[in-house]
């Protein structure tokens, strides 16, 4: 087995999944001015979804995700319509802990839907590798890639090309003023709940195959997530998504080179001691608070 | 002879007034719960829960300064109270060292640890810490499952009853210690909320920049929430080795965090009676009484969804938490007899 | 800057003030994002003055006063304040405070730039907020007494556990705040909730706070900004019973012309981040630039409303 270029494939596989939790966090973070600590569980619970309408009702892979993509929606659109937006006088910190209660209510909500047993979720593409040297990978695992690498792009290119990227832009920037220009900010932020429910639901279905569907599958995913946000910066979009790819990067070679137990802890050291040097992150800059 | 009178009564009246009395006299109510358990009127398991939220109370309490006063968010207090309580078990069965000397421990490792991380963490801004203490929170998970000589893996750790000054303890005597801390932290975290500490206090959750002006060091004051946050966590988790007798890494995750959090919320923020309540809800309430709720009752991630709710719905339409219902009731009933006076 | 030739007094380094003044700004400049707030802007306050900084809207009046309190470092410049020698080593060796007293005592000059934000009140130079900043959740008293925040020498360990040097700083300092709010007739509120009591109230208790740190100059940020036309006099007499008090020099940053006409002794007026000009109020009022800058304000005003 090659030591260097089968875990830089499985980083890209992983680091994938982190990518497209991460943006969803920043998505909500731009537009909403919330930390999405539930953007995990969320991703969980639409998760099980497809999981669930795949197991019992034996209903095709594809179709199932499309329910799952269903679900999300519903869900972000839900978040933000019944809670998020009536918030408008809490503070931030008030928001945050909106959030952390998501986690629970969905963390509770799973077994109640779905039942207790942990469910199984194959790989959309079941068999198949193609050989680059000594190292392999799966037509999986090559999707996987793909789709992360497809949806990063497009986001930019949507966010930086389209009209609507521009409202999504604009909103992040300043909320009021974007507003009083005529940019219906409401449907931006329920957009943007909606599609960071909908990435978190892919980043979900790509993860399962490696493990089991739990209430608590998503975890690594989301802390991951939230750690490649922090250093890659919340300031721009593009940040987080290479931070994600570097974290999984170093996740699997302290993994495998350094101990198998505690790679992603020695990882947490690391970015800690990080934040002491760069304390806004790789591509963060520092703003001048208006007193 | 009468002078003298009066001003006894002017004391008495004064000390009634004193809000370190009010704990001492609801410590002193929590010590009738071991009674009424020896003379049969409360069931064992009732008084245990009833134990819990004593301890988690304490938690939360240090929560609260962090959450009420400096804004600030952890998600790694269930860590730093699980480590508290492999520290006390660890000194006092593996080390021997006795009960002193292992609340010592897993009061002073913890808060160390949790120094360390805000001065790294605070100095970036607000939010950094949450990320940072979960960051911490899952090394520590790990190290309960990885570190068999220190925690028994997740096979768990079991400890026993500790011995205070001379008298062996069992669950009455831990419960009354467990009730006698909480005063004492009760009193304590007073202290802190008022007088100067307070005012630089809420001058920092008011208006960061006016506390600066007024030479408050907001990064001090911070730091220093977030240390008698893990102190008393790391305290809880000591007491809760010793009320339990055995720690399991499971019991401490990020729920446990979160339920912490939901516990200062809905008892509302800053307010140190409402804390107690907050974790009685919390707590107590779906051990109590949802459980024993016909179908829905057998669900296992209902208090998952209790809590949940209650955060998302006190943060929505009620700010203020259980504090601020009291505070309404009061009003209330006054209005009520002022009127009768009135009307009368 | 008339007093320039008066004895000079050497200290730190090559950093100088006039004996007679208590603050010098000298060459500051500040630019946000390419755009220059502040461009070499110096002028100096004597001690004991009521000084005013006035200019158009976008001056740059409160841009001036961020860069003396430290909330903006400024990139360029100096702001040299006077320090008695005692208050400077007073926070380092923990001595008894000193009284303010008419006796000149020895001054030491330091730099203000690049110190913290919250190391300024020590020095004696205390500032208050445009939109008010108080704590709504405390008493009137209690918001005093934060301004003393840095004359509490117990230790947070003393505080926690009322040790007797807490109680007895508690005692102390609670009737020297009770004092300052018997000086601006508010004491009979001092046990309300900040929250709730009218603006002009709020206002001097904002005053309070700053004379609770024993000032040596204190910076009002627009205090006549929402008061009424009586409220306006009262504060003109409040400013002046302050400086006559407490000894202290005050620096208005303020729109209302009347306020700082009738009230400052010499004002500094500036736009666009430049300085105009400095003098007696009915020099300022003479004074061409000064006419042109308010002038132009007026214009563009109109062109706005004409539109």
């Amino acid at each position: 087995m090659d030591l260097i270029i089968q875990p830089l494939l499985r980083s890209l596989e992983t680091g994938s999944v982190y990518a497209l939790a991460a943006l969803g966090i920043i998505i909500v973070m731009r537009t909403s001015l919330v930390m999405h600590f539930a953007q995990g569980s969320m991703g969980m619970f639409a998760g099980s979804a497809v999981a669930f309408t795949f197991n019992r009702y034996g209903v095709p892979l594809l179709t199932s995700i499309l329910v799952g993509a269903a679900v999300a929606i519903f869900l972000g659109f839900f978040v933000d319509f019944a809670i998020i937006r009536r918030l408008k006088r809490a503070t931030a910190v008030g928001k945050e802990i909106i959030t952390l209660g998501l986690i629970m209510v969905f963390l509770g909500l799973a077994p109640i839907v779905f039942g207790t047993d942990p469910m199984n979720l194959p790989r959309i593409i079941p068999r198949g590798d193609v050989a680059l040297g000594s190292a392999s990978i799966s037509y999986n695992g090559i999707l996987n890639i793909a789709i992360g690498v497809f949806i990063a792009l497009g986001l930019f290119l949507i966010l930086q090309k389209t009209k609507v990227g521009l409202a999504v832009r604009a909103t992040a920037s300043n909320e009021s003023t974007a507003k009083l220009m005529g940019i219906p900010t409401r449907n931006v932020t329920l957009m943007a709940w909606a599609v960071a429910g909908l990435l978190g639901m892919l980043a979900a279905v790509m993860i399962a195959p490696t493990t089991m569907v739990t209430p608590t599958y998503m975890t690594a995913v989301q802390v991951s997530a939230l750690f490649a946000c922090v250093l890659g910066g919340f300031q721009t979009f593009y940040g987080p998504v290479i931070a994600a790819y570097i974290i999984a990067t170093c996740s699997n070679f302290l993994k495998l080179y350094a101990s198998s137990a505690w790679g992603d802890q020695l990882m947490y050291l690391l970015i800690l001691l990080f934040l002491l040097f760069r304390p806004n992150g790789l591509f963060g800059k520092t703003y001048m608070k208006k007193v | 002879m009468s002078k003298n009178s009066r001003i006894t009564m002017l004391n008495l009246g004064s000390i009634m007034k004193n809000s370190h009395v009010h704990y001492i006299i609801f410590g002193l109510v929590l010590c009738l719960f071991p009674m009424m358990t020896s003379a049969g009127g409360m069931k064992n398991s009732t008084l245990s829960t009833l134990a819990f939220v004593l301890i988690f109370s304490i938690v939360a309490l240090g929560l609260n300064l962090l959450l009420g006063y400096s804004g600030l968010i952890s998600l790694g207090t269930a860590g730093f109270m699980g480590l508290g309580s492999y520290i006390a078990a660890y000194v006092q069965d593996d080390l021997g060292l006795g009960f002193w000397v292992a609340v010592l421990l897993a009061i002073a490792i913890p808060t160390l640890i949790g120094l360390l991380v805000g001065i790294i963490s605070l100095r970036v801004s607000g939010i950094y810490l949450a990320i940072a203490t979960l960051c911490i929170a899952e090394i520590l998970a790990k190290t309960f499952e990885q570190a068999e000589w220190f925690t028994h893996g997740t096979a768990g750790k079991q400890s026993k009853y500790p011995t205070i000054f001379g008298m062996p303890m069992d669950r009455s005597s831990m419960f009354v210690v467990c009730a006698i801390v909480l005063v004492l932290v009760m009193m304590l975290t007073y202290n802190i909320v008022n007088g100067q500490l307070g005012r630089a206090l809420h001058a920092m959750r008011s208006s960061e920049v006016a506390a600066q002006a007024m030479g408050v060091n907001v990064l001090k004051y911070k730091l220093f929430a977030f240390s008698v946050a893990t102190l008393y966590a790391g305290l809880a988790g000591g007491l809760y080795l010793f009320f339990l007798r055995s720690s399991y890494p499971s019991t401490w995750n990020l729920f446990l965090s979160l339920n912490l959090i939901a516990m200062v919320v809905v008892g509302g923020l800053r307010s140190i009676l409402g804390t107690v309540a907050g974790a009685f809800v919390i707590f107590a309430f779906p051990e109590l009484v949802l459980k024993k709720l016909p179908v829905i009752g057998d669900a296992s991630g209902l208090p998952y969804v209790f809590s949940g709710v209650m955060i998302i719905l006190v943060i929505m339409f009620f700010p203020q938490g259980l504090k601020g219902l009291a505070d309404l009731g009061v009003t209330t009933i006054k209005t009520v007899f002022s009127r009768k006076k009135v009307t009368s | 800057m008339t007093t320039r030739n008066e004895q000079i007094l050497p200290l730190e380094g090559t950093e100088t003030l006039a004996a007679s003044d208590i603050l010098a700004v000298e060459n500051l400049s500040i630019s946000f994002g390419g755009l220059k707030a502040l461009d070499d802007l110096s002028f100096a306050i004597r001690d004991r003055e009521i000084f005013g900084l006035i200019g158009p809207n976008g001056a740059g009046k409160t841009t001036v006063f961020n860069c003396i309190t430290q909330f903006y470092k400024p990139d360029q410049g100096t702001v040299l304040f006077g320090v008695e020698s005692e208050r400077l080593h007073r926070h380092r060796a923990h001595k008894v405070s000193v009284g303010s007293t008419d006796e000149p005592q020895d001054t030491e000059v330091v730099n203000l730039v690049g110190r913290k934000v919250h190391s300024i009140i020590k020095l004696g130079l205390v500032r208050t907020f445009q939109n008010v900043e108080v704590i709504p959740e405390l008493s009137l008293i209690d918001n005093v007494l934060l301004g003393g925040h840095v004359d509490f020498r117990a230790t947070i360990l003393e505080q926690m556990f009322r040790l007797p040097r807490a109680r007895r700083e508690e005692k102390q300092y609670r009737a020297q705040a009770l004092e300052v709010l018997e000086f601006l007739k508010i004491d009979h509120l001092k046990d309300e909730l900040a929250s709730g009591q009218p603006y002009g109230v709020l206002k001097k208790l904002e005053m309070a706070r700053t004379l609770m740190a024993n000032p040596r100059l204190i910076i009002l940020d627009e205090p006549a900004a929402g008061l009424n036309d009586s409220e306006t006099e009262d504060l003109a007499q409040t400013i002046r019973e302050i400086r006559d008090r407490y000894h202290c020099a005050i620096l208005l940053v303020e729109h209302d012309m009347r306020l700082v006409m009738g009230v400052c002794e010499r004002i500094c007026a500036i736009s666009f981040g430049r300085f105009l000009a400095l003098g007696t109020p009915e020099e300022i009022q003479e004074n061409p630039d000064v006419q042109e800058a308010y002038l132009g304000e007026q214009e563009s005003d109109q062109e706005g409303a004409q539109k």
